[in-house]
């Protein structure tokens, strides 16, 4: 008996994916290169606090914490102490594959990304003048992580009005671990007066040649005395290479960009080529929440809305990357943290007075970030009495437990490698 | 340093005594461990009570409390809103005390109207449906950042020496008379002296332990009182809860916001003060009862402060006296050192004049206390710390043409702008030290928002480097502080939604900028 349609639209389609970050993002990338017919929903606004680097694993939390230089030797002793964390389950080389996959659909899509010679995870700068270490870095940055390696002369640059990004700040703070780095601030060109300077107006004038030419004329003096030069990342959504190589050009010097604050470029830049045309994945992407998932034995159902229209999806396996609070994945019920969509049992601490440390920095990490839901060795959800869920669902990212990605550095690493392994067992079986 | 009268405690007493004697022509120093208002003084309600409050267990104290808060509606309108107030009864509520609660108020000379039930609730709509009884009041609300700091400049204008971050570690005494204070840098470590003729102990909840290093004695208890702030103001007057004081009865607006409060938890060590998720817990639950909204606001954040209540028997906790305790030590064999505390931030001033009349006395000082008819100075100092108040000029300026250069907003959440941190700085800085990024923070609504610092934090931090008032690596462990000052606040709320709101910070400060790890090396 075939359960009555909802709507008039209704779209069959092997895998459903919930969520639009990282994992998300991941998941329906791999599914596209092996022919699964997939709908994604979700809001992607988050992506535009990621940094656009791709993070594996540096830091093993604890008093002291441990950083790891090489992350697979990282991820080995993590494994060690934390048997339960997600990288559990995977082996080296899916995460190998998985990252090699992932970057080459970026690539196609305008983003190139450059890993390591090594296995030693590499530097950013970032805004607050600290160094943050991660695997795969973006061209538009990479020279800086180059510079970084190489301790050349950096000359950083910020914008006046341009706020959360302060090269002075950068500069006097990283000059202990680079003592040739300098910071210095410039008018941007026809804006000398504003205020509150935003993102898109600037990387929207930088297209007009002469604004190009007289910004470069401004950079010139602070680029001379030094070996690469930072900027804040001000250059298009989509034509950022060819803007840089203009810069690069015109100066004689590498160029980098660093993500300022918020919004994140580089972050938006990730989800304009996961979305964009020509590029993106080809699937349905719904840019919408939903609640409401039914199961019966041919699957999942749900509805989502396209304009003002319902549309009815049906999906034989479904993906669960909704993330945590932010992503709203987990939320919290009469003091107790809970899974949104399906009410899957969140491990977590016993009460809500063990959820957090008094210092904002422990560097054991608070506990809540710890929760999250508990899966099989091919990342399927279990329910409450330890049997998988569902054997058609499975799950991805930030929402497994046992994992702490802020304190790890190990958020897209996660992400990648959850969905990597998830796409290729449900293209198994 | 020498100085005729040093004063320790920057709270409001001991800025409001500075600038009593300054103004009778008495030189002083005034120094703080912390930074001005960072005890009880900065932690409180910001109530000017009617005084209707202490009618049952302290008649003396409301009779303070009502011809001192006319006194202040009229010498410091600035630092007022002048709400007015109502005390309303709910159905638990006992009816002997309703019956008895205009009678009290009439007795103290307190002002106190009934209001019939149904226009109680026209006028505060936020209020329980079931009210069944309801007086009008003269309350009032003030802001202790503004009047502290006000207070503090015109003592300024008026001579006075203002020293931040520096504590008191010991003194140097001769046969009764103190020639010398021992003074800690809390930022450099430096230690160095200060020759007072007149020693003023008015360090609040620390009191005892200033008098001990003197020799003298003083038994006091810490009384803990933690506050919420809600995200928007839900009422237009003061609203107390017509019963005995107890906990989460009083709820206040301010500016753009308001509080609830408070507890009263007895607490035997001042190191850490911080609200407890179980004081949080039961500060909404109570309040809901008389203010339903309150079960489902938003918070900004919670605060605790420490009432320094000093023991004259058995009592203990509520009970205690709220009114302040002044005392000479002449007893005790000192001739030049004196102890005030205690008391309602409403009191403040007669608190501080009460003091002075006696430093004045024994430094042959004539001239009278000036407090009492002389209007407070307005000053930039505390121009910025009203919520809603930077919006607003911010709003009024713009209808005037002009360069909008200067105007960048450095907190977006409650439109800091990097004008006013200039005049923030350079009021810092006129102190003789360079600004810390909690004392910016203080001295303003920076970080007080709904971000709570996850940006305004680097942007200050950011524009300070620019100006040259940051350098080096300070900008770092600054920010961490900040930062956990706040969080200080924010974790016993933490709930659904300030999950949502620490974890986009985490996310900031630890996944992308490494703060929690930057400075670890990598394992060889």
């Amino acid at each position: 008996m075939d359960p009555k349609p909802m709507t008039d639209t209704v779209i069959h389609t092997q895998l459903a994916v919930i969520g639009s970050g990282m994992a998300g993002m991941a998941a329906a990338i791999f599914a596209r290169n092996r022919g699964i017919t997939t709908v994604q929903v979700g809001r992607t606004s988050e992506m535009s606090f990621a940094s656009g680097c791709l993070d594996l694993f540096s830091t093993l939390p604890g008093h002291p914490p441990r950083v790891f230089a090489d992350p697979f030797e990282g991820i080995a002793a993590l494994v060690k102490a934390r048997p339960k964390h997600p990288y559990a389950h995977v082996t080296q080389d899916q995460i190998r594959n998985g990252f090699q996959e992932f970057t080459r659909f970026m690539a196609q899509a305008g983003i190139c990304f450059h890993g390591p010679d090594r296995d030693v995870n590499q530097q950013m700068i970032t805004p607050a003048g600290t160094l943050k270490p991660t695997w795969q870095v973006p061209a538009a940055m990479i020279a800086g992580a180059r510079a970084v390696a190489e301790n050349q002369r950096i000359g950083l640059v910020d914008i006046q009005g341009l706020k959360g990004f302060g090269a002075r700040q950068m500069a006097q703070t990283l000059k202990t671990k680079l003592p040739g780095i300098t910071g210095a601030t410039i008018a941007f060109p026809g804006r000398e007066t504003a205020g509150d300077l935003m993102y898109e107006r600037l990387a929207w004038d930088l297209e007009t040649p002469a604004v190009m030419d007289r910004f470069i004329q401004r950079l010139r003096p602070h680029a001379d005395p030094v070996e690469v030069l930072g900027l804040p990342a001000v250059l298009s959504l989509y034509r950022f290479e060819a803007q840089r190589r203009v810069l690069e050009q015109a100066l004689g010097r590498p160029v980098f960009e660093i993500p300022t604050l918020s919004p994140s470029v580089t972050g938006m830049r990730m989800k304009e080529a996961f979305l964009g045309k020509p590029g993106g994945t080809g699937h349905h992407h719904f840019p919408v929440a939903v609640s409401g998932i039914t199961r019966d034995r041919d699957g999942f159902g749900f509805l989502v809305t396209r304009g003002q229209e319902p549309v009815e999806i049906r999906a034989r396996y479904l993906i669960l990357a909704t993330g945590r609070f932010l992503g709203q994945g987990l939320g919290v019920t009469a003091d107790r943290i809970t899974e949104r969509l399906f009410n899957l049992p969140v491990t977590q601490p016993s009460g809500r007075a063990g959820w957090l440390c008094r210092d904002f920095f422990d560097p054991e990490g608070h506990p809540v970030n710890r929760a999250g839901i508990e899966t099989d060795g091919f990342f399927r959800p279990l329910d409450a009495a330890g049997s998988v869920f569902d054997s058609r669902m499975y799950a991805a990212g930030s929402i497994l437990a046992h994992q702490d990605w802020k304190r790890e550095k190990s958020g897209s690493g996660i992400a990648i490698a959850s969905a990597f392994r998830t796409v290729s067992h449900l293209t198994s079986s | 340093m020498e100085t005729q009268a040093l004063i320790i405690g920057g709270g409001t007493t001991g800025t409001g005594i500075a600038r009593d004697l300054a103004l009778r022509g008495i030189s002083c120093i005034l120094i703080d461990k912390k930074d001005i208002n960072a005890g009880a003084s900065g932690a409180n309600h910001g109530l000017l009570h009617s005084g209707a409050r202490y009618i049952l267990k302290d008649s003396e104290t409301a009779v303070e409390c009502r011809q001192e808060s006319l006194l202040l509606k009229r010498l410091a309108p600035h630092c007022m809103e002048d709400t007015g107030g109502l005390f309303v009864a709910l159905p638990e509520d006992d009816d002997t005390y309703i019956a008895r609660f205009p009678e009290l108020c009439r007795t103290c000379g307190i002002d106190c109207q009934p209001v019939d039930a149904a226009q109680a609730l026209h006028m505060e709509p936020c209020l329980a449906p079931d009210v069944k009884a309801v007086f009008a009041v003269r309350d009032a609300v003030v802001d202790p950042f503004s009047l502290s700091l006000d207070n503090a400049a015109d003592a300024q204008a008026n001579g006075t020496r203002i020293l931040r971050n520096a504590r008191v570690e010991g003194f140097i005494s001769h046969k009764g008379r103190i020639q010398a204070a021992r003074i800690r840098d809390t930022r450099t470590g430096d230690t160095f002296q200060i020759e007072a003729c007149q020693y003023i102990n008015a360090t609040g909840a620390w009191a005892d332990k200033v008098a001990a290093m003197a020799g003298a004695h003083i038994s006091m208890l810490y009384s803990k009182g933690s506050l919420l702030i809600t995200q928007s103001r839900i009422n237009t007057r003061v609203i107390n809860r017509l019963r005995p004081a107890a906990d989460a009865d009083i709820l206040v607006p301010g500016g753009t916001v308001s509080i609830i409060g408070t507890t009263s938890l007895e607490i035997d060590n001042l190191d850490d003060i911080r609200p407890t998720m179980d004081e949080v817990d039961t500060i909404i639950q109570q309040g809901a009862v008389m203010v339903p909204a309150l079960a489902t606001t938003r918070y900004i954040r919670a605060y605790a402060g420490v009432r320094p209540l000093v023991k004259n028997g058995g009592d203990a906790g509520r009970a205690v006296s709220r009114n302040y305790t002044l005392k000479d030590h002449e007893s005790e064999g000192l001739e030049n050192f004196v102890t005030i505390t205690g008391g309602k931030l409403t009191t403040y001033r007669l608190m501080a004049e009460k003091t002075a009349d006696i430093v004045a006395r024994r430094l042959n000082n004539r001239h009278p206390c000036r407090t009492a008819d002389l209007p407070l100075p307005s000053s930039s100092k505390g121009a910025w710390t009203e919520p809603g108040k930077a919006p607003r000029s911010r709003a009024a300026r713009a209808q005037s043409p002009g360069p909008s250069s200067g105007n960048t907003l450095i907190c977006e959440c409650e439109m800091v702008s990097e004008s006013m941190v200039d005049r923030i700085v350079d009021s810092l800085k006129a102190e003789g030290r360079p600004p810390a990024l909690t004392e910016v923070g203080q001295r303003s609504r920076i970080g007080k928002g709904p971000c709570q610092g996850t940006f305004c934090s680097f942007r200050l931090a950011a524009y300070l480097y620019r100006t040259g008032d940051l350098s080096g690596d300070q900008g770092l462990s600054q920010i961490r502080e900040f930062v956990n000052e706040r969080w200080k606040g924010l974790m016993p709320l933490v709930r659904d939604r300030e999950l949502v709101r620490m974890e986009l910070q985490e996310s900031f400060l630890c996944g992308l900028f490494n703060m929690d790890a930057d400075g670890w090396t990598p394992n060889p």
